[in-house]
Formats: structure tokens, sequence, C-alpha cells
């Protein structure tokens, strides 16, 4: 197998294609995410996948190792029992925006508290894309959904200031940047807390087209054109992406 | 051996200890806090006490699948809280002991006041089927050897089993004998030997299959059927025959010690497996004429009997945290006299 493509070995092909929209941005994370463990020349047997409900939720059957698919919200408290119960095993939560800072935030909030050494990558596209797309914890001020015809009043969840706030390690990044996104992703498994990537991603049947975009590809441009990378900052501006600077308390 | 004077809870987790618990995920609730504050500092048991009980029990699947024996307890609304993963357990056959020390409800209720006001909750309060198994003992040596009894079964079934209890018998102090029963071993592999997908799907094979109603049914098959075969090995139940008695009375938990008193005049039958229903039920009640389930709620085992029984089952509903003998014989007098069935509410 050439180099390039050994982060297959993470994968099980003969459960693909996802089920996921064309267009979706799900799958270059579920790849960045299997690159990094590729990059960082991870054993099988030693990394279990752990997903909450929704179309991020799937990505956990895709895995070629130990995966839990749990209920609504509650990757995190399950993958805080796994760690605590093998502190050998490296658990990878990956979920959506929804699962993860909707209904699973109070788990988030108390998962950074306890500094819990898991690697959470929250696919954040912004919308509850499985269910129809109705307004999300993420869903920008003004914006137009299934449930907020009128623009959305309520004002997204500053995920940043919640994992900063305990000291946990915070990166942000996109489905266009894609090597940055895996540089993310290492990072985050790399280090030895609490770390969370989000990733900006676009869900353009059930957002994108409602908000004006014409593709997917045109919300990759958008994601291009508004976010400036900035790895040497302790907080990322809204329009920047990065690696936030981390120091042990 | 030994004997000990222990609390209903501290001899819950004296035997969980010796039954090899590993991990405990709670959140204090009065009246099973004493299960929390007990574990902590214990050497090969890790404890966390979470954010609340959705976290608790979801804590609690995460480090079963990675391989330890794990327990969590709570009271009724913590309980409400859990269902949803109750099922999600089940689906995925993650072995687990659930400890519910009842209370007073619904909501709030009456905190320190004991109660069976959950068994309908226990036995079908996560949605769509499944097929629990649920012990509920009534005295300190008996929650001791069942809290065995109830790791025991978890391992065999793959599948998380209730051990219930009540204000009553987890705050009793009785004298115990520290008998090491028998202990079955985890025989699956931990997360991190294979690439086994566990998932809240309908499944086969590690794979989701969502669109196929063959695959679901097979799978409520194969729940149901290794729920029965490892009850077979657990039919736990006490039956007083009286042969010159028209009546048998059914009761368990705190309230079937009470019942003790009316051997003489009546046929006393205790399910410590409350469900799936013990089975020799239908050849005891068919020796008396009149069937009365007493039980401290407004009767929720009282249709499950009848179902079993299929035949009229009478009621003694006792809600409200009291038992008073003297209350049980004249509301059994007065339910004699009447001809056709009544709810009894204090």
């Amino acid at each position: 197998m050439e180099d390039t493509m050994r982060f297959k070995r993470f994968l099980k092909e003969e459960n693909l294609p996802t089920p996921w929209c064309p267009g979706c941005g799900n799958g270059q994370i579920l790849k960045s995410a299997c690159q990094a463990f590729e990059e960082l020349n991870f054993d099988k047997r030693q990394v279990v996948i752990v997903s909450g409900i929704g179309c991020a939720g799937r990505s956990a059957g895709f895995f070629d190792m130990d995966s839990v698919h749990t209920a609504h919200g509650r990757a995190i408290p399950v993958a805080e029992g796994i760690k605590t119960a093998n502190e050998n095993l490296k658990v990878v939560v990956l979920s959506g925006d929804g699962d993860l800072l909707g209904i699973g935030g109070n788990h988030l909030l108390h998962a950074t508290r306890r500094n819990t050494p898991i690697s959470i990558i929250c696919y954040s596209n912004e919308i509850y894309g499985m269910t129809g797309g109705q307004v999300s914890p993420t869903t920008r001020l003004n914006t137009k959904t299934v449930t907020t015809p009128e623009g959305n009043k309520d004002c997204p969840v500053n995920v940043q200031a919640i994992i900063k706030a305990h000291n946990c390690f915070y990166a942000r990044s996109t489905t266009f940047h894609l090597a940055h996104l895996k540089k993310s992703i290492i990072e985050a498994l790399r280090h030895p807390g609490l770390s969370f990537v989000d990733v900006i991603c676009q869900c353009i049947v059930n957002n994108g087209r409602r908000v004006g975009f014409k593709d997917a590809f045109e919300m990759l441009m958008y994601y291009k054109n508004n976010y400036k990378i900035n790895d040497n900052t302790e907080l990322l501006k809204e329009n920047e992406i990065g690696i936030t600077r981390w120091t042990s308390a | 051996m030994s004997k000990q004077l222990l609390q209903g809870n501290q001899a819950i987790v004296i035997a969980a200890e010796r039954a090899g618990l590993g991990f405990f995920a709670g959140y204090p609730i009065t009246p099973a806090s004493e299960i929390l504050h007990e574990l902590v500092g214990r050497k090969y048991i890790k404890v966390m006490q979470m954010e609340d009980e959705i976290a608790s029990i979801n804590a609690c699947i995460g480090a079963s699948l990675a391989g330890l024996k794990v327990m969590t307890a709570t009271s009724g609304p913590g309980f409400s809280l859990m269902q949803e993963s109750i099922g999600l357990a089940h689906m995925m056959e993650v072995p687990m002991v659930i400890v519910n020390v009842q209370r007073v409800g619904p909501s709030t209720g009456m905190p320190t006041f004991p109660a069976q006001g959950d068994i309908i909750q226990a036995r079908h309060g996560s949605h769509g089927d499944y097929f629990p198994i649920i012990f509920y003992p009534n005295s300190v040596e008996e929650i001791y050897r069942h809290t065995f009894s109830a790791f025991n079964a978890a391992e065999e079934s793959l599948s998380p089993v209730l051990l219930l209890s009540d204000g009553y018998i987890s705050h009793l102090y009785e004298t115990v004998e520290l008998t090491n029963y028998p202990v079955v071993q985890r025989g699956r592999p931990p997360l991190g030997a294979g690439n086994r997908h566990f998932t809240g799907l309908t499944h086969k094979d590690s794979c989701p299959v969502t669109s196929s109603p063959e695959v679901h049914r097979t799978l409520l098959a194969h729940f149901q059927k290794k729920c029965m075969q490892t009850c077979a090995n657990y039919n736990f139940y006490e039956y007083i025959e009286n042969d010159t008695a028209d009546t048998l009375l059914i009761a368990f938990g705190a309230l079937s010690r009470a019942i003790y008193n009316f051997k003489d005049k009546y046929g006393v039958f205790r399910p410590i497996r409350l469900f799936p229903m013990i089975e020799e039920l239908k050849d005891f009640a068919s020796r008396y004429e009149y069937i009365v389930v007493l039980e401290m709620n407004t009767g929720q085992y009282c249709y499950e009997v009848e179902s079993l029984l299929h035949r009229e089952v009478e009621l003694l509903a006792l809600p409200g945290g009291k038992i008073d003998i003297k209350e049980i014989s004249d509301k059994l007098q007065e339910l004699r006299q009447a001809s056709s069935k009544q709810v009894t509410i204090n």
C-alpha cells in the first residue's frame, strides 16, 4: 500500500460508503482522524472510538477497532468510564455539535473540570442535520433554520471559553484546511489531559443551501476566505482557526 | 466466615467488592448515598462521583465494556434519569448492576420514606422491548447474598441486572454471615481486543442494520433467550404453604417482613426475583381461592401477577411509606368481606 493511503488501515472499508449526503464534510474529518492515527503510528488495539447520535455519531462504526456508539449526548461519560477503567487505552470521541454541546453539554462541562485524558473531535456543522435542519447550539445569530424562520435569536455557545476555562486543550479548524485539521488532531491526541478539536464543517443539504450557498464547494471557499490560521494565541478570534497555546497549570 | 452487624447499603457494598466490583459511578441521593460513601477509598474499586445519574450509568457502560465489573446506585428520581441508557445497556449487552433504593414518589415525594413505587419502571421504564432480571431481597443478609446473584446474573446474561431495595431494607441494621458465594467471571474480552462495534442501533455481527424487521426480531429473541436461560439458575422465592387457608398473600421487600405475621391464616408467597416472574407461582396460586398482592404503591406488581395467572387478583395498596401490622390486618379483613375487587388507598 502506498504510504499516503496507509491511514485506510484504521477503516472498515467493507462498511463503506457512509450514510452521509453528497457534499457533507464529515468524511474529511473521519479521514483526517485516521491520518492523525497513522502519523502517530497508533496500534489499533490501543484506541477506542466513542460517538454519540446524529450524522457525526455514525462515525464510530467505520473504524477498524473497538468502537462504542452511545445514546444521544452520552459519548463523553462513556469515554470517561472507559478511560478510567483502563488508562492504557487511547479514547477518542467523535460526535456532532448538537450531541456534544446541546443534549450532552453538561457532560462536557464536567469532563473538562475533571480533565479526563480523552480527545474529543466535534463535527460542528452548526445545525441538526440528521433530523432535518433545526437550529443547533452553534448556529450563528440571525441564521435561518427550519425552527428559526425569522433568524436565530440565541447566542451560539462559546465552546472555546468552556474548554479553556478549565485549562484544557482547544483547537479549531475547518474541513477546508485539511493539513491544519490533521495537525490539530495530532496535537490533541498528544495532549496529556482532555483535548477538544472544534471542526467547522459543511452541511450543504440541511444548512448551507438554506442560507444561500449553491453547493458544498462554495461553503469550503467561504471557510478558505473567512478563516485565518493563528497557531500562536491564547484565545482565537471568531474568524480565526488555530491550536491555542496551552501551559500546564 | 464471620458475622457482622451491617446496614443494608453497607452489605451491598461488601458483597459487591467480594463479587469483583472494579468500578462505581454514582450521584448522591437519599436513601442510596451510603453505597457511594462506603465505596470511596477501597483499594481495588475506582469510584467516580458524576454530575448526574445519566453520566453515572453511561460511565458504568464504558467501564464495563472496558472489562471491569461495574455498579451504580440510586433512588427513584435518579433511576428515572437512567432509563434511556438502561435500554442502551441491554442493546449493547453490557453487564452491570443497578441498585435502586426506592423512596416515596412520584417526583421528590418523601425522600426518607420507603416505597415500592418503581416496580413498573424497573421492568418497563426504558423504551422498546427488553428483558431485565430484577431481584428484590427483604433482609440485610439476603441483600448481601443477592448482590452476588445480581453480579453473577449480569455476567451470565451480559445485561444490566437490577437490585431493588427500599429506604427500609437499605437503612436497616442486621447481622450478616459474610459468606463468600461463588463468583462468575467476565467471558467477553475488554475494549481494545478487536474491531467490534457496540451500538444502540439494531445490529447484526457488529454492524448497524436499521431497516430489517427480521434482524430486529432475531435480536429481541436473542435477548429474551439469554435472559430466560440465565434465570433458570436464579429462581429465588419464598413460599409458606397453608393448607387450611383460602387466600394466598403475595408481598416482597420491606412490606413482606410484615406479612409473616399472617402466615397462620394465609398462605404467603414472596418473590425475590420479581422479573422474569417465578413460574412456580402458577402452581402455588392454584391451591387458593383468593390471591391478594400487598405492595407499597397503588398496584404495580398486582397486574403482572394477574397477567401471569390469568385470573382475578386482589390488591392491598399501601403507598406512603407506612408499614403498620394492625392496618394491614384490618384491611385484609375488609378485603375478604368485600365480594368484589377493590383498590384500597390510605
